[in-house]
């Protein structure tokens, strides 16, 4: 077989082309499954081996003030393998260099290193030595970003009182993957850091001497699959101590956003490669097609010489699995450079103390494998119409194709003022149509993935106009340590540059209906609130009820609730009553799961006369006035967290936007991939079995202009009718990627913006072009008169 | 003066039909005929007759629709498709009238390409000159003319030393003197190699150089004619 090996190595060098359009868009499939796959084993690997390292806990019990002696009642449970008491406060801190109050979370830590539940990894400095009370380790981001190291002072309010703490170290820590300050949903190191204390020196700050507000605990490898039942029980006994809530790991807020991370990545991981290979097999399959027909006298004449049907398979499939070989060597090799980049964007969103790209060999044998697989189903397909050729049948003339009218030729008044080359185009089109089909295929493919990225882009944006400028329209908002009375508000309103103040009351709570229960929190706002307002799918103001919720529809989904119906709403704070509260209007939303109400009615549930949790602010624009603002905020008492708008907003835009750009570049290529791939294939393939027809035409006086317009008709028409297929096609991958995404923190809008319409069009035009400039290069170098001569 | 030699191939009563979309082409029309060991055979008659069919069937690229094509004591029509590839593996030297020849491989290849799966090839070289061609071993088919061309055929039939050499229309595409030459070629290969030939032509001349002309027409054989003294192609011409 070796002289037939030569042949092969010829007419891999001729089909150069082709096989270069087969080899990238089957190399980007298996790209993009190596990246994907590889990047979901890279968290998944440094999660669980951070959270071991960090004895992650499995639960968290929030209390108002439990004795640390009565622990004992919690340690009885068999299914609690440690617990640990952690003192926990969100903070403010005072940087001399930084404008403004900075929110901080402040943790206890054991005075000395010891094994302990969500323990932290030392980045600088040292743990806590014996040389003073008021140390500090800062969690090494925030550090990081406003340049404190070890050795340095820092001044945090504690408790309402400024305490000035010495920084021994900066570190990292499991619960902190994702580290987002209060309300915010992207990791914002400029505004928010964690800092941990001595337990006993938190002890004596926060006046909690043998006490503490949080128990954390790990629990056996049983009952950390179903805590829920367990936490109930836990919160029933502490319930004197004033527990507040019960977290299990699957909810803790970094857990939580890598989790969905992760689940999207699966499902993403899965539809993209899909797409890709599921389009190289079917451009696989028709490239071996052609070409072994194109072999059908070679392969007449092998079977003549005395060739078995298994050695001119082999033959082909030799072909077909180098192309596959190829194909996936390239791609696990591309996947594992895409891997190594996302996942080192990965590791600016989280903090993961050792997350790096890894070779997966078996992810990379399954990628060659499916490369294969698809080379090996595209050849067998492709060979076996010639192979049941008997080799005279095969050797003889191929009889002209079906030939007759096509469909469209009875709309007469549409065919009679079609030209004679675009007849030709329709009649090709139609009488190929598995090549039609597989080019209308691929190029809906590329266009949805395009719209995708391009409606996912627009999904952000528009995610920020309705977050951030309909529904919280506040430049500011001050959150208390404890609640206050409505002077708060008035205090609020002579703040330097204020505008507009509203009072705001949140209230955590448990909400009940029927079987389903939830935890959650409801915001009091006042009916005519300017500065929080509700809306529905339209961006429709909702009117706050003067009883009764609007809820999220997340929330209402998850509770299986609607407008009309009366639930049951338990506070964790106040009276505690369970109350009967009905649902008045459903709010939509993209962040967390909001509930509103009018904040009178709130206070009533509650038991006050008029508590407000913080106040929302609407400033001028005037930048002298922002600057004494924050001045005086620095030396308001009572301040637990100050979040503004134009942060959150630049940091969605520095870190989701610019990295969603990066990605959607990355979409482009790979759909330009797909659309080149396809069209020069399947031109290709047109112009190699049409070498007659072209020569004809040449004979006849038509320039190799004219004669590539023709094939330039042909694929533009194929691939814009199936862009257009795939623009639903897409809206649909939209809808069902963002259902993939629907969760809990976190939802993506499927927005209809006619730019990404547009754009995909032009793409698809440009990229089709692109390929068409080497089929037309092919024109031009034919040896037409050479053409002539072929017999079939 | 056959009779004299054991048959090699018999065709009793064989038929072969064509189904062309809604039409059955009969092309060879219930046909009976004995090939003898060692004869040189041509076969005339228009195009349609049925001449490359039969050529087909006793190669045993094709099967017969009706009747039976026997190869000695093997009914070829009975066959599976594993056992008549070895059959064209081991018995058949194929030369065909538009050469098909591997473009992608040189003479010398395509020539090897037909010896690395026989029992018992001659050396590739040698065939090349025993065709003449030796110092164009290395060219590609389009580097070769017509006539170099069928001599690579030929060189690849004779190279496989087969029993039976199957040729349709050799000198179709050549001029007179390569045409000749190719003659002179397959008579060496009957009478110093003892090999069984059947040409196919329309060219009524070649049958003077044959042991027995059989015409066939329409499917069918309409004459057979035993030539005495078979004559040498210096004397023929076309």
């Amino acid at each position: 077989m070796r002289t037939l090996d030569r042949k092969l190595r010829r007419e891999f060098r001729s089909a150069f082309g082709r096989l270069l359009a087969v080899t990238s868009i089957i190399a980007v499939g298996v790209a993009c499954y190596v990246e994907m796959e590889s990047c979901y084993t890279n968290l998944v690997d440094a999660k669980q081996r951070y959270y071991t390292r960090c004895r992650m806990a499995d639960f968290s019990l929030e209390v108002k003030k439990l004795p640390v002696s009565e622990l004992s009642l919690l340690s009885r449970f068999p299914e609690v393998l440690e617990l640990r008491p952690r003192i926990q406060f969100f903070a403010t801190v005072d940087l001399e260099r930084a404008p403004r109050l900075l929110n901080g979370q402040v943790l206890s830590l054991p005075d000395r290193p010891e094994p302990t539940i969500n323990d932290i990894v030392l980045k600088r400095g040292s743990y806590f030595t014996d040389t003073r009370d008021n140390e500090v380790i800062v969690n090494d981001g925030f550090a990081k970003q406003h340049g404190l190291s070890p050795g340095q002072w820092i001044h945090l309010i504690l408790n309402n009182r400024r305490q000035e703490l010495f920084i021994v170290g900066t570190a990292i820590s499991s619960e902190f993957v994702y580290l987002v300050g209060p309300g915010a949903i992207t990791p914002d190191p400029q505004h928010f850091g964690v800092f941990y204390l001595k337990h006993r020196y938190a002890e004596e700050v926060f006046n909690f001497e043998g006490a503490c507000n949080q128990v954390l605990g790990r629990l056996t490898p049983a009952a950390k699959r179903h805590p829920e039942d367990l936490l109930r029980q836990m919160e029933v006994i502490l319930e004197p101590f004033g527990v507040f809530s019960s977290t299990p790991l699957k909810d803790q807020p970094s857990n939580r956003y890598i989790s969905d991370e992760m689940d999207g990545l699966a499902t993403f991981g899965k539809i993209m490669p899909g797409i890709f290979l599921s389009v190289a097999a079917l451009v696989l399959n028709i490239l071996m097609a052609r070409w072994t027909d194109q072999q059908r006298t070679i392969v007449g004449t092998l079977k003549a010489l005395g060739y078995g049907d298994g050695q001119v398979l082999g033959h082909f499939l030799k072909f077909g699995l180098t192309v596959g070989f190829l194909g996936g060597a390239i791609g696990c090799f591309l996947g594992f450079l895409l891997a190594r980049w996302v996942t080192g964007i990965y590791g600016t969103f989280y903090e993961f103390p050792d997350l790096r790209n890894r070779v997966y060999a078996d992810l990379w044998l399954i990628g060659l494998a499916i490369s294969l697989l698809c080379a090996i189903l595209g050849t067998l397909y492709g060979a076996y119409g010639v192979l049941r050729l008997r080799p005279a049948e095969a050797m003889r003339t191929r009889a002209p194709r079906r030939g007759g009218a096509i469909v469209l030729e009875k709309v007469t008044f549409f065919w009679r003022r079609l030209g004679f080359s675009w007849r030709l185009v329709l009649r090709d089109v139609w009488r190929q149509p598995v090549r039609t089909g597989a080019g209308l295929f691929a190029s809906a493919m590329g266009a949805s993935i395009l719209l995708t990225g391009f409606t996912m882009h627009e999904a952000i944006f528009h995610l920020i106009d309705f977050q951030f400028r309909k529904v919280q329209a506040a430049d500011l908002e001050l959150s208390f340590k404890d609640e206050r009375g409505i002077e708060a508000l008035d205090e609020a309103k002579n703040l330097p540059g204020v505008d507009h103040a509203e009072p705001f009351l949140s209230v955590a709570c448990t909400f009940h209906f029927g079987p389903y229960r939830r935890k959650g929190s409801i915001t009091g706002i006042r009916p005519d609130a300017r500065l929080t307002t509700p809306r529905d799918r339209d961006g429709n103001r909702l009117r706050i009820p003067d009883a009764g919720l609007v809820m999220s529809r997340k929330l209402a989904e998850l509770l299986h609730v609607s407008v009309g119906d009366v639930l049951t709403v338990e506070p964790t704070k106040g009276l505690k009553l369970p109350r009967r509260v009905p649902l008045a209007s459903i709010a939509d939303g993209y962040l967390g799961m909001s509930v509103y109400a009018d904040i009178h009615y709130l206070n009533w549930l509650v038991g006050e006369e008029f508590a407000v949790s913080g106040v929302q602010l609407a400033l001028d624009k005037d930048a002298r006035n922002l600057r004494r603002l924050h001045g005086e905020l620095k030396e308001l008492p009572g301040v637990q967290a100050i979040s503004a708008r134009a942060d959150a907003i630049k940091n969605l835009e520095d870190t989701v936007i610019k990295t969603q750009k990066t990605f959607i570049g990355l979409l482009i290529v790979f759909a330009g991939v797909i659309f080149f791939g396809s069209v020069l294939n399947s031109s290709l393939i047109g112009l190699a079995e049409r070498q007659a027809e072209v020569a004809t035409l040449r004979v006849l006086g038509y320039g190799p202009w004219e004669v590539g317009g023709i094939f330039l008709r042909e694929s533009m028409t194929v691939n814009l009718a199936g862009t257009l297929l795939g623009i639903p096609l897409g809206y649909r991958l939209c809808h069902w990627l963002a259902d993939a995404h629907d969760t809990e923190l976190f939802r993506i809008p499927v927005v209809y913006a006619p730019w990404v319409i547009a754009t995909t069009l032009v793409l698809s035009v440009v990229f089709g072009l692109l390929a068409h400039a080497f089929v037309q290069r092919g024109i031009h170098k034919m040896d037409w008169l050479e053409a002539l001569k072929v017999r079939e | 003066m056959p009779a004299d030699r054991p048959v090699l191939l018999r065709l009793a009563s064989a038929s072969r039909t064509f189904q062309m979309g809604e039409v059955a082409v009969v092309a060879l029309r219930n046909v009976t005929l004995d090939i003898y060991e060692g004869e040189f055979l041509v076969m005339v008659g228009p195009s349609g007759s049925g001449k490359t069919t039969l050529l087909n069937l006793v190669g045993g690229m094709d099967q017969p629709t009706e009747g039976s094509v026997w190869y000695r004591d093997i009914d070829l029509a009975t066959l599976s498709t594993r056992a008549l590839t070895r059959y064209r593996r081991e018995t058949i030297g194929f030369v065909f009238q538009f050469y098909n020849l591997i473009p992608n491989l040189t003479a010398r290849e395509n020539i090897t390409v037909a010896t690395e799966i026989s029992q018992d090839p001659l050396d590739p070289d040698e065939a090349l000159r025993l065709v003449g061609l030796e110092p164009r071993r290395d060219h590609f088919p389009a580097q070769l003319s017509g006539g170099e061309q069928q001599r690579v055929s030929i060189a690849r039939a004779v190279a496989k030393n087969p029993e039976l050499l199957l040729c349709d229309e050799p000198t179709g595409a050549l001029d007179f003197s390569t045409g000749k030459q190719l003659l002179w070629l397959l008579l060496q290969m009957k009478n110093r190699l003892g090999k069984t030939i059947i040409v196919i032509t329309h060219n009524v001349a070649i049958g003077e150089v044959a042991d027995r002309v059989v015409r066939l027409r329409s499917g069918e054989i309409a004459e057979t004619h035993v030539n005495e003294k078979p004559r040498s192609p210096e004397e023929i011409s076309w």
